[in-house]
């Protein structure tokens, strides 16, 4: 179902010329930079069809992450969930199955993480704190463990009850926003604050962020060394390689594939709980934004290659800080930056066809 | 019995958008192409339905721009797996993002922020002369819009075409065998397209649909699902017309029974009834997917050099 997505071709082998290496890189990189200019460049036509000036729209696009130092930090705050949604939908992928549950996840691990920030609120730190966040994870893995449990034993498609359990997280945060620890006076559902104990502590200052950015660095080692260093890593790329030369070998592919889903989910919940814990200090209604749509894209975009994630989840980050500010200064309604995202994936599609022709295989 | 009229009279209504959708997703799947776009072809749908009505004037004008508007996203979505053979599921979900966005964009640039929403007038009833005044019957199923009886019409318009022509076997055999197919002179690539085109026009004049029956507002979250939940329905009615027809009564019949019981206050805090229709989904796929049939060649692209076929 999946023969385009494979893998990006992967780097040459160990003994290769380094010249060899170099062009080898080359073709890995020019495809991205050629999608993103082209991307910018019929955004841009589009915002001259609108009437409005493209290269001030851009210029803040592009730059507001870095102008500012509370532009970093939206930025870096924008990463840490799009990264991890991100993971969510490439790790699963990896096996050859798509997860377009992230956003359930995260809000179902917002939802654990919350829960215990709030009863024990007492608790100091040291203690409170991980609790939170290894909640928020086992949450994640529980929800997207349904949809798992329905696709290897009764065999249901994943992309239908992923999306469909999103739509019961939705309900399960209302609940528990207006019903189970309502703040009355948020005007919002939106739960009553976590206890200090629960709040991932700020690294810098005015406006410091919160070391869930840190965290995240470490998970992206972890996930890294999983995937390419362990068995189990190994064998889930294979199945997604292959799947029936995985079958031939032994490797008991459905359960893998469910398996994938559950990290997946974990790796979402866990999202949900530096939300919570770095972010809001409560769980509120839309915290899960647009983190679906971004982490698809950017797990799309990153073809495969786990290394690439964090490369392009930072990319991605800019762009939709910058959005905001686009709207504010340019006129530019924020929906452009999504269009591009979505022009910047389609090119991508399209430049392994011209990379085949060129190349002449 | 006035409780049961009422319920069903709301039901046939709420089938239209599962109906349209789910019927132009069953076009294209049989002829192999799987669109998972359907999300956000009916948020585009409804977004340019609403506002090319609120425009011009006229919910008819409306829904064609509607339809035209995803057509053209089936166009591309064909092009690029028919022609380009690139992944169906990806370049799916590429347009989903791309709809949303151009959904999004184009209220925001004709509308902007306003304090009063703006309103379109909802569609009219038109009681079917004679018909309607069947008892019972008649108030159900003969005093709708126009739309209603239009998907309907469709329904029956397609399952007749697939299951009593010839045209209509030739195509479905490409669902299945695009290789047997096209050894036996069947053009692959024209059928997916035109089918991916029609199909996903359907899926948006689906979604047009919704701002004209209830309200006559567009709202960022009125499809709510319901894309996705068309795909759960064409697995559920095992990619045939007919069955879709009665699966989407279900699905329309959930969401009327969570909207009616939240308005009656049973007692249950409303967003456990509201999870209604998506619970019922997920027990419902379990059996989907453990006796309906599906078109074997679903989802996958075909191409005529490759020896690899199966």
């Amino acid at each position: 179902m999946s023969e385009t997505i494979s893998p990006a071709p992967s780097a040459a082998p160990p003994d290769a010329e380094p010249s060899n290496r170099v062009v080898e890189a080359l073709w890995l990189l020019v495809p991205y930079v050629v999608s993103v200019v082209l991307a910018f460049v019929v955004g841009g036509l589009i915002i001259l069809a609108l009437g409005q000036d493209p290269v001030a729209a851009f210029e803040s696009v592009l730059t507001t992450s870095f102008n500012t130092r509370f532009g970093t930090v939206e930025t870096l705050h924008k990463w840490v969930p799009i990264l991890l949604c991100a993971y969510a939908f490439a790790i699963p992928l990896a096996t050859g199955k798509f997860n377009i549950g992230s956003e359930g996840q995260l809000l179902v691990g917002a939802t654990g993480g919350v829960a215990l920030g709030i009863l024990w609120s007492d608790l100091p730190m040291v203690i409170l704190l991980p609790c939170v966040l290894v909640a928020g994870a086992l949450a994640g893995a529980l929800w997207a463990g349904i949809a798992a449990f329905l696709m290897v034993k009764f065999n249901v498609n994943e992309i239908l009850s992923t999306v469909v359990l999103n739509f019961i997280s939705f309900q399960v945060i209302d609940y528990v926003a207006s019903q189970v620890w309502p703040d009355r006076g948020a005007g919002h559902p939106a739960t009553t604050p976590v206890g200090d104990g629960a709040l991932l502590p700020g690294i810098g200052d005015t406006p410091p962020f919160h070391s869930g950015v840190l965290l995240t660095l470490v998970l992206v080692v972890v996930i890294a060394v999983f995937m390419r260093r362990t068995a189990t890593g190994f064998e889930m790329r294979a199945v997604g390689a292959n799947l029936r030369a995985a079958q031939v070998h032994g490797i008991k592919t459905s359960r893998l594939a469910g398996a994938g889903l559950v990290v997946g989910g974990a790796v979402a919940g866990l999202a949900g709980s530096i939300e919570v814990a770095g972010v809001h200090g409560k769980m509120l209604e839309g915290m899960q934004s647009n983190f679906l749509i971004l982490g698809i894209i950017v797990g799309l975009m990153a073809r495969g290659s786990m290394l690439a994630l964090p490369v392009v989840a930072f990319g991605i980050a800019v762009l939709e800080v910058g959005a905001g500010s686009m709207q504010r200064t340019a006129q530019v309604p924020v929906e452009m930056v999504l269009i591009i995202e979505a022009l910047i994936l389609l090119f991508l599609l399209l430049s392994d066809i011209v990379r085949t022709k060129l190349r002449g295989r | 019995m006035g409780e049961i009229t009422e319920f069903l009279t709301l039901m046939i209504p709420a089938m239209v958008p599962f109906l349209l959708a789910a019927q132009g997703t069953v076009l294209s799947g049989r002829a192999g192409v799987f669109n998972v776009s359907q999300e956000g072809l009916m948020v585009l749908g409804a977004a340019i339905g609403f506002l090319v009505s609120f425009k011009v004037g006229s919910n008819t004008v409306g829904l064609f721009a509607a339809f035209a508007a995803a057509a053209l996203f089936g166009l591309v979505l064909a092009y690029m797996t028919t022609q380009l053979r690139l992944d169906q599921f990806v370049v799916g979900l590429a347009l989903y993002f791309a709809a949303l966005g151009a959904a999004g964009l184009l209220y925001r640039e004709v509308i902007g922020v306003t304090m009063a929403p703006p309103l379109i007038p909802t569609l009219d009833d038109y009681p079917i002369p004679l018909l309607s005044e069947i008892p019972f019957l008649g108030e159900v199923l003969f005093d709708h819009d126009l739309v209603v009886y239009a998907a309907f019409l469709i329904s029956a318009g397609i399952y007749w075409f697939m299951y009593k022509t010839r045209s209509g076997l030739a195509f479905r055999s490409i669902g299945e065998n695009p290789k047997a197919a096209d050894s036996l002179g069947i053009n692959v690539t024209w059928a997916r397209t035109w089918s991916t085109v029609v199909g996903s026009g359907l899926v948006g004049v689906a979604g047009a649909y919704l701002p004209m029956v209830y309200t006559g507002l567009y709202t960022e979250g009125m499809v709510a699902g319901r894309g996705w939940l068309v795909i759960a329905l064409a697995f559920l009615g095992g990619w045939r017309p007919h069955l879709v027809v009665a699966g989407a009564a279900f699905f329309a019949g959930m969401e009327v029974l969570a909207l009616r019981a939240q308005v009656a206050g049973i007692g249950i805090p409303h967003q456990f009834v509201l999870m209604l229709p998506y619970v019922a989904t997920l027990l419902v796929m379990v059996f989907a997917f453990r006796w309906a049939r599906q078109p074997a060649f679903l989802g996958r692209n075909y191409d005529r050099e490759s020896r690899l076929v199966g």
